[in-house]
């Protein structure tokens, strides 16, 4: 018995040493990134309780790139890429001077710092991940760095920022916008989710 | 680079005159080929096209051929690519202002069209150095627009900058050397040494200045502005509480500056000038918030130990969970162990009994690092429990031991049962044998000596068939020598004993015996006696 109760003390140790080593790694931060985008995804959709009837007319389909979540074998680090991605683009939306005057201020910049902690969150993730696979990096020095899913995600947001310049940033075209940068989060929200849980 | 692409070929003649070349693109999602601008009728090997009117993120692919006056050549296809992916970085555009001790840098991101998606992702770095002593590099990393502090006055600094895409692995190409001179101090310093400390429900702005009977006054600018190329100088704005104010520092209050990424700024002014403004300083107010230590609860019960920590007081504005950390430590010895975990409740089941454990417990806030942490709480050590652990071990003891001791008398018996059969066999052959030599005539070859005798019979008839070959060979055919073996063996003297030819009898005999003697050699069992004593002497001769 004095045996298996050293054995345990040890299986037990090794345990603790675990839960130490994932509190260090970046997927605790997902505790709180997760969080961060709950906030900004009720923040946009707060900005406003209804879509405006008037701008159902210039509804444009911008064609999110559903399939490059469900055909390829996403990696704990293409997701956080595809995010990185997503953040930032819809970052670099909402900073554009058109919303400026949209939203009431306050608003505006609650949306623009959550976005902003969401994109800084990730920077830091993949950072950490870019440090500890130096060797991978050798590989990819000469040409860069770009996942062909990220190229989809950058299309989607390239199509959303040509529909705005189109319509000169009119306020339909602006609200048509935030629903969809809402609809992509909540998607891709939902995705990681299941994703964490298979 | 950036938003210019070149396309460079060979000329396979250099000597045929008046050759051009001319290019055509097509997109991935068309099916005729488009006049590229900038390469038709080009007479040079190489030609600049431009995409800001294309997609970059979309596929490319070129051709191109030579012509001379109405022939032409075949086309020759370069292999696609997506411009995006293989567009290099260029330099980006630089303006310098100095001021007395600093550089204010304005950095244009490069490539209009190509990282118009990358503008808040560019990181810049900046390569200074004194115009007269070119050694003594130094390499900041800066905002688009931002200030290189600590420089000397009235001296000449020149610089370069590049871009760079850290998680796409690109880096840009410097730019050209800029050069600026300092100007000469201005009577009225800068705040220096800018600090924020959280006390009570405020921060407090704490700065240093050399002289007295000046009024200061601070700003602040949200953080992410920074990230951006946009002039933000107007967005600053004046921090309550920090306006005019005499002392070197000024009190807010936490309330305005929830959990985000500020800068903060201080100018000092003496009525008739203004100071310049002092280095921003980056303000993280979720960095701020000081968490108190937990209060610490251990208690034993028959199972485990248990501890339960609670935070004394919630921080004000805390968006982000807690963590707790527990060390614990045999009060012996000084190895540490520790466990964290977002709950409040943390059990510790398989501790040595009848030990003293000493526990202390600390939290940790969430953030982008790990510098927001409390002290740790008062030790708590307390003694585990006896029977905690013991007690389980003798009924589960107990358990083993019943259930052991039928399996140990069960395993006993079957080894003394096989010591048995192999040191003690019984004498009697298995039961088996007899089941499957039932068969008279088999079993008489198994040796019981009683019936050993019958036997005889059998030997001397096979004795007589090789007598009888033996005879046939060719000793001349005396049917008496044939006969008389057999009466001899049968003990009765015959009555013919005065045949001329009974001589030979006892050769005959012999020749049998060894014959007999052969056929049986393989048999270990010794063989009847029919010994030349036996028989020979008793022949009459």
């Amino acid at each position: 018995p004095d045996m298996i109760q050293k054995c345990w003390w040890l299986a037990f140790l090794m345990h603790v040493f675990i839960i130490g080593f994932q509190a260090l790694d970046c997927d605790f931060l997902n505790v709180n990134l997760n969080r961060v985008i709950r906030k900004n995804m009720k923040l946009l959709r707060n900005v406003s309780h209804s879509f405006p009837i008037e701008c159902l007319r210039e509804i444009k389909d911008f064609e999110l790139p559903q399939e490059i979540l469900s055909h390829s074998q996403m990696e704990k680090r293409d997701i956080k890429e595809a995010w990185y991605e997503i953040s930032t683009q819809a970052f670099c939306i909402f900073m554009g001077h058109a919303f400026q005057t949209t939203w009431e201020e306050t608003h505006l910049t609650q949306i623009q710092n959550g976005l902003y902690e969401q994109v800084a969150y990730l920077e830091q993730c993949l950072m950490e991940d870019i440090h500890e696979t130096k060797e991978e990096e050798m590989k990819y020095s000469g040409t860069g760095r770009f996942l062909l899913n990220n190229l989809e995600l950058r299309k989607y947001f390239y199509r959303m920022n040509n529909f705005l310049e189109d319509k000169k940033y009119s306020y339909c075209a602006r609200e048509i916008v935030r629903v969809e940068i809402t609809r992509c989060f909540s998607y891709f929200y939902r995705f990681t989710a299941f994703l964490r849980r298979r | 680079m950036d938003d210019n692409f070149t396309l460079k070929w060979n000329r396979s003649n250099e000597s045929v005159p008046n050759v051009t070349f001319s290019a055509d693109y097509q997109m991935s999602e068309m099916n005729n080929w488009i006049q590229l601008p900038g390469c038709q009728y080009v007479a040079d090997t190489e030609c600049t096209f431009s995409f800001l009117k294309l997609n970059v993120l979309d596929e490319i692919t070129l051709r191109i051929r030579a012509e001379r006056g109405n022939s032409t050549s075949a086309w020759y296809i370069v292999d696609s690519f997506i411009p995006f992916l293989k567009a290099q970085i260029g330099p980006p555009e630089v303006h310098l202002e100095a001021e007395d001790k600093a550089v204010k840098i304005n950095i244009s991101p490069p490539g209009k069209q190509m990282w118009s998606m990358d503008r808040s992702r560019f990181i810049y770095s900046v390569v200074i150095w004194e115009n007269s002593a070119r050694t003594e590099e130094r390499t900041e990393t800066v905002y688009p627009r931002d200030m290189i502090y600590k420089l000397s006055p009235e001296t000449t600094y020149c610089l370069k900058v590049r871009a760079e895409l850290p998680l796409q692995k690109k880096v840009g190409v410097y730019s050209a050397v800029h050069c600026v001179n300092t100007t000469a101090e201005n009577k009225l310093p800068p705040p220096e040494n800018i600090e924020v400390d959280a006390a009570n429900q405020n921060y407090v702005l704490k700065w240093d200045y050399a002289f007295a009977n000046v009024t200061f006054q601070a700003q602040w600018l949200y953080g992410y502005l920074k990230q951006f190329p946009e002039d933000h100088s107007n967005k600053w704005k004046q921090i309550p509480g920090c306006v005019h104010v005499r002392t070197t520092q000024c009190v807010f209050p936490q309330r305005a500056f929830p959990d985000r990424v500020y800068f903060l700024r201080v100018q000092a002014s003496d009525g008739n000038s203004t100071s310049l403004w002092s280095e921003e300083k980056e303000f993280r107010s979720e960095a701020q918030t000081v968490i108190l230590p937990p209060v610490l609860n251990v208690k034993t019960t028959s199972h485990a130990l248990h501890a339960y920590v609670g935070a004394s007081r919630e921080p004000v504005d805390l968006h982000r969970p807690l963590i707790y950390e527990i060390r614990f430590w045999e009060n012996a010895s000084s190895a540490e162990s520790r466990i964290l975990q977002e709950q409040t409740d943390f059990t510790f089941p398989n501790l040595k009994p009848l030990t003293v454990y000493c526990f202390k417990a600390r939290a940790h806030l969430l953030g982008e690092k790990w510098n927001q942490s409390s002290d740790f709480s008062d030790v708590v050590c307390e003694k585990t429990k006896p029977g905690a652990t013991s007690r389980t071990w003798l009924v589960a003891g107990i358990c083993v031991l019943v259930v052991s001791v039928p399996v140990a008398v069960y395993i006993v018996k079957g080894l003394l049962r096989c010591l048995n059969y192999v040191f003690f066999p019984s004498p009697k052959p298995p039961s088996s044998i007899d089941e499957y030599f039932s068969e008279q005539p088999l079993k008489n070859l198994l040796l019981s000596p009683s019936e050993e005798r019958t036997e005889r019979c059998f030997i001397i008839e096979d004795v007589r068939s090789m007598t009888v070959l033996e005879e046939a060979k060719g000793t001349g055919g005396d049917l008496r020598a044939y006969h008389s073996p057999t009466l001899l063996l049968l003990g009765e003297p015959p009555a013919e004993t005065q045949h001329p030819l009974s001589r030979g009898l006892p050769t005959s005999v012999s020749l049998c015996r060894k014959r007999i003697a052969t056929v049986f050699g393989g048999i270990s069992r010794p063989f009847p006696a029919i010994a030349d004593g036996e028989a020979g002497p008793g022949v009459p001769l």
